[in-house]
């Protein structure tokens, strides 16, 4: 409840701050949503050359791409650790977190969220909406549950990676390269993994899970019986991840050295 | 009841040496070298609650470090804490809600919202009840003269209207122990005697222990009853401003100038029976120096009627001589001889 709280009255200064930059506002909006045109497009393209993928339609790859984009725009509006290393432990803005009574990540998570992020979770929804009628795809009892279950296990995916590495800057003085790699790295979990072969695979199911937040519960609303046991596995996945990175933020912290006098 | 309470206090920083030249800088990416950097060695003190102390030492002695332990921001190496009752580490966020913090080179306020927002803000993550931010708030935007502040944007605040509000943020949840880390820097005169003011009635209204580090010695002389001296890591003096006073200004220096040249030998054999130090720079102008023990009145009866006298200066050693040679002498322990002193002269 008082975190709730925190979010709503973070939210409000937030949009008092970009309401005076509005400009800045429908850039940054606008900017997301071509980089997500862009990706898309990509994908027509490809499908302009072949029929399927992989073993995977056209519609369905779309599919799996509009389910991507929806914990993709939630973590990128509500777990924003990009610049961390710079602004909080270079800067020591992190002295200023640790004297205030609530959850040290959280509060950065506040301090960074990011709205116009958002935008792409609306468009993910319609593109799924689309493609899945094309598909004939009916929506059940579960649908909307489960959509929003896995929806979260992908989000507390993403979560428990971003913060695990991210916490890695408590510990080396140096930012690391390490979170630009795995922004590209997260890109291959919109796409089918069975496109790619067995390492990758391997790699992006048990190591860094990234197939979690895309195709494996995508695959649960295209029927596709082969994945149905993964995208059930999905919230254990999430659970253990998130833990794994909160445990490591937790750790990092009392390693924190702060910056300057 | 001790607010704070620090016993055996070591804090040690790993640091990574860098060798020199760019074929060092590749030796280093495969093979690293640390070296340990003891910030704080050892120190003990306790804080009294209702007491305002200096926490004093030259850039790197390690009091930011300290501060930075005792507010829980910090894990020490070894040794134990206990500030209000908390271990500041281990129970940092019920702790912090009990402290207010300013540290002076960083701000607790958002950029970019109005800084009634900022209270507003600090007052849901503090959860401070509506009522009693009301009380608190009006009190303060009184007592600080922020009124006509509250509506805007901290970027446009000049350093010391944001440093008004900086203490507003820290006080808004009424902390019984405040930090303050070298709060009047980059102040102008006015408003560091005003934020001075305003911390000394803070402490004698609400009661607030206050732990404040600073450069400022003049701050140490207007609050502080008692001041800790660091250098290097270790705590070099801890006791009240006036005993380092005593213990250190050694004496008073007199200067004169003659209106008729008066020769040295002259001077000594007239003060010959008190342990008083001439110097003579040239006929006409001389200094003595008269250890704290001898009454001043004493050596000037002695001169006044036999030499012509056209001026007489009488100097005191302030804090700021004191600490000066402290910190270069880097211990409090022996006198570093004559001071000295320069200003504070005082015209009979």
């Amino acid at each position: 409840m008082y975190y709730l709280g925190l979010l709503a009255e973070y939210l409000k200064n937030y949009m008092k701050t970009r309401l005076t930059y509005r400009a800045d506002f429908w850039v940054e909006m606008i900017s997301d949503l071509l980089f997500q045109a862009v990706n898309f497009i990509f994908i027509l393209v490809i499908f302009m050359h072949t029929d399927s993928l992989g073993g995977w339609s056209q519609n369905e790859v779309i599919f799996v791409y509009g389910f991507f984009m929806v914990p993709y725009g939630i973590f990128g509006c509500f777990i924003n650790l990009w610049g961390f290393s710079e602004r909080y432990i270079v800067k020591g803005e992190m002295d200023r977190v640790l004297t205030r009574p609530a959850h040290n990540l959280f509060q950065i998570f506040l301090e960074n969220v990011d709205p116009p992020a958002l935008a792409g979770s609306a468009i993910g929804i319609v593109i799924m909406a689309i493609s899945g009628a094309n598909l004939g795809l009916s929506l059940e009892w579960w649908t909307l549950p489960a959509m929003l279950l896995l929806s979260i296990s992908a989000v507390a995916i993403y979560t428990g990676i971003y913060t695990a590495l991210t916490s890695l800057s408590f510990y080396s003085d140096a930012p690391t390269g390490i979170l630009p790699l795995m922004y590209n790295i997260q890109s291959y979990g919109r796409y089918p993994v069975t496109i790619y072969n067995r390492a990758i695979q391997v790699l992006l199911t048990w190591v860094i899970p990234f197939a979690f937040v895309g195709v494996y519960p995508a695959a649960l609303f295209l029927e596709r019986e082969e994945m149905r046991s993964m995208a059930l596995l999905t919230p254990a996945v999430g659970a253990v991840f998130l833990a794994i990175g909160l445990l490591a933020w937790n750790h990092g912290v009392k390693r924190y050295k702060g910056a300057g006098s | 009841m001790n607010a704070i309470e620090v016993r055996d206090l070591r804090k040690t920083f790993k640091v990574q040496k860098n060798r020199e030249g760019l074929k060092g800088a590749f030796a280093d990416l495969f093979k690293r070298q640390y070296s340990e950097v003891t910030a704080v060695k050892d120190i003990s003190f306790t804080i009294p609650e209702g007491e305002i102390c200096g926490y004093i030492g030259e850039n790197g002695a390690g009091k930011s470090t300290t501060i930075k332990m005792l507010t829980g921001i910090l894990v020490p190496t070894s040794g134990i804490v206990n500030v209000g009752g908390y271990v500041p580490h281990a129970e940092r966020e019920r702790f912090v809600q009990e402290i207010g913090v300013v540290f002076g080179q960083r701000s607790q306020l958002w950029w970019d919202i109005g800084v009634i927002e900022s209270f507003q803000l600090l007052r849901k993550v503090y959860r401070v009840p509506e009522q009693d931010f009301k009380r608190r708030l009006d009190e303060l935007v009184e007592r600080l003269a922020l009124q006509d502040l509250l509506n805007r944007p901290v970027r446009k605040l000049s350093l010391g209207q944001r440093m008004r509000c900086e203490l507003v943020a820290a006080l808004l949840h009424n902390p019984a122990i405040l930090f303050l880390d070298e709060p009047t820097i980059g102040l102008d005169i006015v408003v560091k005697s005003e934020i001075r003011e305003f911390l000394r009635d803070m402490n004698r209204e609400h009661g607030t222990t206050i732990l404040l580090t600073t450069h400022d010695l003049q701050d140490i002389e207007a609050l502080c009853s008692r001041v800790i001296m660091l250098d290097d890591g270790r705590i070099i003096y801890d006791g009240g401003l006036e005993e380092l006073k005593q213990r250190w200004g050694t004496g008073v220096e007199v200067q004169f100038q003659f209106g008729t040249p008066t020769k040295l030998p002259q001077l000594q054999q007239w003060s010959a029976d008190m342990p008083v130090n001439w110097t003579a720079e040239n006929e006409l102008n001389a200094k003595v120096w008269i250890p704290r023990e001898l009454n001043v009145s004493d050596l000037l009866a002695k001169v006044v009627g036999k030499a012509d006298i056209t001026d007489i200066k009488i100097i005191e050693t302030n804090t700021d001589d004191i600490v000066r040679s402290i910190y270069q002498s880097g211990s409090a322990e022996k006198p570093a001889g004559l001071l000295q002193a320069e200003k504070e002269a005082i015209h009979v």
